[in-house]
């Protein structure tokens, strides 16, 4: 828990969004090597309410620790939340209201 | 509230309901796509056999060298009104890195970080909302390695 960090700024009517999220994203290689099992996120979305303002499908080939960028149109006072799932199929989810 | 236009934003609601359901996980939906091992076949397992033209107004910002192969910052910006957008890569393993889904009204304004194992060219595709194909190609040096083999 706890994985997630969000940071989101309004400015003007576009909310600049910056999400960080604690993961390994361990490549099929990289966990070969290491003995482990290859995980990463491989679905990642970004919720106001019911609207998705942010979609992504990933492969192995994110950063660790890896970070998103984005912008979406939006008001003060906006929820966004943040779902993602990885390839195990954990999910973690966290929000943070647009500033 | 005059009775029409409030039927009229009833109207309006409705339609704007869908976008909401758009959503698609583009690993469940094309499994294919994320085992190719070229930029080419990656683009056709996704979008079929339409091919990508070179399009300028899409901005593809990347170091010219990365020092560290393991989190490469990758900038994507378009004012093409875009349905989807994919990212590529030819050096490593399998080429496919990943696709957004631009919600509707989505501002395309793209920053992640990536893995590379070394040197090589990138490639952005944007599917417009006709179903047209766009690209965008840059080459970078990548310094280490960030894939460890």
């Amino acid at each position: 828990m706890g994985n997630i960090k969000i940071k989101v700024n309004l400015e003007g009517d576009v909310a600049k969004a910056k999400i960080m999220i604690k993961h390994d994203m361990l490549t099929y290689d990289q966990a070969a090597k290491k003995g482990a099992e290859a995980n990463f996120i491989t679905y990642l979305t970004g919720k106001v309410g019911d609207k998705v303002v942010y979609e992504i499908s990933s492969s192995q080939f994110l950063s660790k620790n890896p970070l998103f960028k984005f912008s979406f149109p939006a008001a003060k006072g906006d929820e966004l939340t943040i779902t993602y799932t990885d390839l195990k199929g954990g999910t973690e989810s966290d929000s943070k209201k647009v500033k | 509230m005059d009775r029409r236009k409030f039927l009229g934003l009833g109207l309006a609601a409705a339609a704007l309901a869908p976008a909401a359901l758009q959503a698609v996980d583009f690993r469940k939906e094309k499994p294919d796509a994320w085992k190719a091992t070229t930029v080419d076949d990656a683009i056709k397992a996704l979008y079929g056999d339409a091919k990508p033209t070179a399009n300028s107004a899409i901005t593809l910002k990347t170091p010219k060298v990365a020092s560290n192969g393991g989190a490469i910052p990758v900038t994507i910006r378009t004012d093409i009104k875009a349905k989807t957008v994919s990212l590529f890569q030819d050096v490593n393993p399998e080429s496919a890195v990943c696709t957004w889904t631009v919600p509707e009204g989505g501002v395309v304004d793209y920053s992640i970080k990536i893995k590379m194992k070394g040197s090589g060219k990138l490639t952005v595709v944007v599917e417009d909302t006709d179903g047209k194909l766009h690209s965008a190609t840059n080459e970078l040096e990548v310094a280490l390695g960030g894939c460890e083999g």
